[in-house]
């Protein structure tokens, strides 16, 4: 092993796309695999530029169906893969993560939305909730973390990879356009300076010995030929998905306490939220704010627990309702009024929070 | 400066207003302050007007778009137009007096519209590769969001290497940046 790409920590000013490149060398990633699509390309760039000199790895793929199946096969032989992608380039990779989802394979995808539907814009929307929760032919046996700072963004990609080898399920770190391209300052860390230590990987194939004689053989499907079979295998997955779902859940609250109206948005979007809390809290206003971070699994109990107590909700987002679709599911039969502020491919400031939460007043 | 201060930095592709955008903020970073940048980008890869959205606070900075901006900088005539947008009633509009044909599409509703010389002082006093040093100098004139020796300090970071061969350029920039604050706070 070379040099640790990060001694102790370091404050920096840079782009989102580099921050992710930095998180996982930190995190000991070992091979990305990727197409270039905007405005993920940076992570690719410094990725490229960083790697060689730590001993990692690039494979660029001739489009993003085979960056997606690659970091499958990267998983598969045991390395610590990710791939990153946007828009249209995350419509491809479905079917490589729709087979980790059958299969349990840990990979990392880092999402950064775009607008849609199609090739749209290459800015920035939140329009790829619905895809990287529940995307492909499946359950969405999937881990969503929905990030709002460059701070989250490092955090984020770190734990990415941890929590999808802890509980083997494709992760995915969902940032956007705005997060890709802005600089803002941070502070990156060596995470086991932290007290964070990477989950070991292992290979599920390639294994020492002759299977069914030095080892039990690793039998590997995403194929059945039987109804029942298909049914005992996708029941075990979502059992498992359930039992861990309330311990992957996060979620961030301000003011939510005493709030008449809860205002609910996630990634970038919670910083207009969080901003107008302030602002009318400093009036005397009783509002609050849910946050979200992971989509999936949703954190369901404190989400409706703040819901029930309001008497007005708000969700905010740069989308035409996919992250209320993700609410309505989780807080089906509470009879709380929701209001939509929907913004598709849209960036919502703190001000036009404000003004919407005024009108609930 | 106690509170955050927005600035949206326009001109045509070539003008330098994202690297004034990126010198600035890395020198309120520098000077511990929050910072955060944003250029805009779209699918055109040459033309169209390039946008810097600049916000800098002592205090956590939310979304990173604005609607309104407490400085608008434009430097050319689409910059003008596109720009427009994002003036209130708070806002200071700064404008190259030597843009022709705009004089109807200058906001009107602006708190101070202020016309300066830059193009004209980069090609008759100093160097026109300095335009974009003498915006930064203005800008600077009037948000006051870093001072002079920080952003002489930023310059020095990002164009040391020149420097080195040429220290005439140092002055030269130098000085741009000093003309830039004196042609703001003249009109101020």
């Amino acid at each position: 092993m070379t040099e640790k790409p990060i001694q102790g920590e370091k404050r920096v000013f840079m782009t989102g796309n580099e921050v992710v490149a930095w998180a996982a060398l930190a995190a000991d990633a070992e091979i990305m695999y990727g197409y270039p699509i905007t405005p993920q390309n940076e992570i690719m760039h410094y990725w490229t530029r960083l790697a060689p000199k730590h001993g990692r790895r690039f494979l660029q793929t001739e489009d993003e169906i085979s960056a997606g199946f690659t970091t499958v096969g990267g998983v598969l032989a045991g390395r610590r893969a990710f791939t990153a992608t946007a828009g249209p380039g995350n419509t491809l990779m479905q079917e490589a993560l729709s087979m980790a989802e059958m299969m349990r394979i840990p990979i990392v995808q880092v999402v950064t939305q775009r607008g849609g539907p199609s090739t749209a814009t290459v800015i920035y929307s939140q329009q790829e909730v619905t895809m990287t929760c529940f995307g492909g032919n499946g359950e969405g046996a999937r881990i969503v973390y929905s990030t709002s700072t460059h701070q989250e963004l490092y955090d984020y990609t770190i734990k990415a990879f941890n929590t999808a080898w802890k509980y083997r399920f494709p992760t995915h770190v969902l940032g956007d356009g705005y997060q890709s391209k802005m600089r803002e300052s941070l502070t990156m860390y060596d995470p086991q300076a932290r007290g964070i230590d990477m989950v070991p990987t292992e290979p599920s194939l390639g294994n020492e010995g002759t299977p069914g004689v030095d080892r039990e053989p690793n039998h590997l499907r995403n194929t059945y030929n039987t109804e029942d079979e298909l049914y005992d295998v996708v029941t075990n997955i979502m059992s498992d998905w359930e039992k861990y779902a309330p311990e992957i859940a996060e979620y961030q609250e301000y003011d939510v306490e005493d709030a008449d109206v809860l205002v609910i948005a996630h990634g970038v979007v919670t910083r207009a939220a969080q901003a107008a809390v302030k602002e009318l809290r400093a009036q005397g206003k009783k509002v609050g704010h849910f946050r979200p971070v992971t989509l999936r699994p949703i954190a369901e109990e404190q989400l409706r627990k703040r819901v029930e107590q309001a008497k007005s909700v708000l969700v905010v987002e740069s989308a035409y309702g996919q992250l209320r679709k993700i609410l309505d599911n989780a807080i089906y039969g509470l009879t709380t009024p929701i209001t939509n502020f929907f913004k598709p491919g849209e960036g919502v400031t703190a001000d036009e929070v404000v003004e919407e939460v005024n009108k609930l007043l | 400066m106690a509170k955050g201060v927005k600035l949206a930095l326009a001109g045509e592709g070539g003008q330098g207003v994202q690297s004034v955008a990126m010198i600035i903020t890395e020198a309120a970073y520098e000077d511990g302050r929050e910072a955060l940048y944003i250029p805009n980008f779209g699918v055109e890869q040459r033309g169209g007007v390039s946008v810097a959205y600049v916000q800098i606070s002592d205090e956590p900075i939310g979304s990173p778009k604005f609607k309104t901006a407490d400085i608008v900088i434009a430097l050319s005539d689409r910059a003008v137009r596109r720009t427009k947008r994002y003036v209130d009633k708070n806002t200071t509009f700064v404008y190259d007096s030597g843009i022709e044909g705009v004089e109807d599409d200058l906001p009107t509703h602006a708190a101070k519209v202020l016309g300066i010389p830059a193009i004209k002082v980069a090609k008759e006093e100093l160097h026109p590769r300095v335009f974009n040093i003498i915006i930064m100098g203005a800008v600077i004139g009037a948000t006051g969001v870093v001072d002079l020796d920080r952003a002489k300090q930023a310059i020095e970071k990002k164009l040391g290497y020149k420097f080195e061969k040429d220290p005439k350029l140092r002055d030269l920039n130098f000085k741009a940046m000093e003309r830039g604050i004196e042609l703001v706070k003249k009109e101020l």
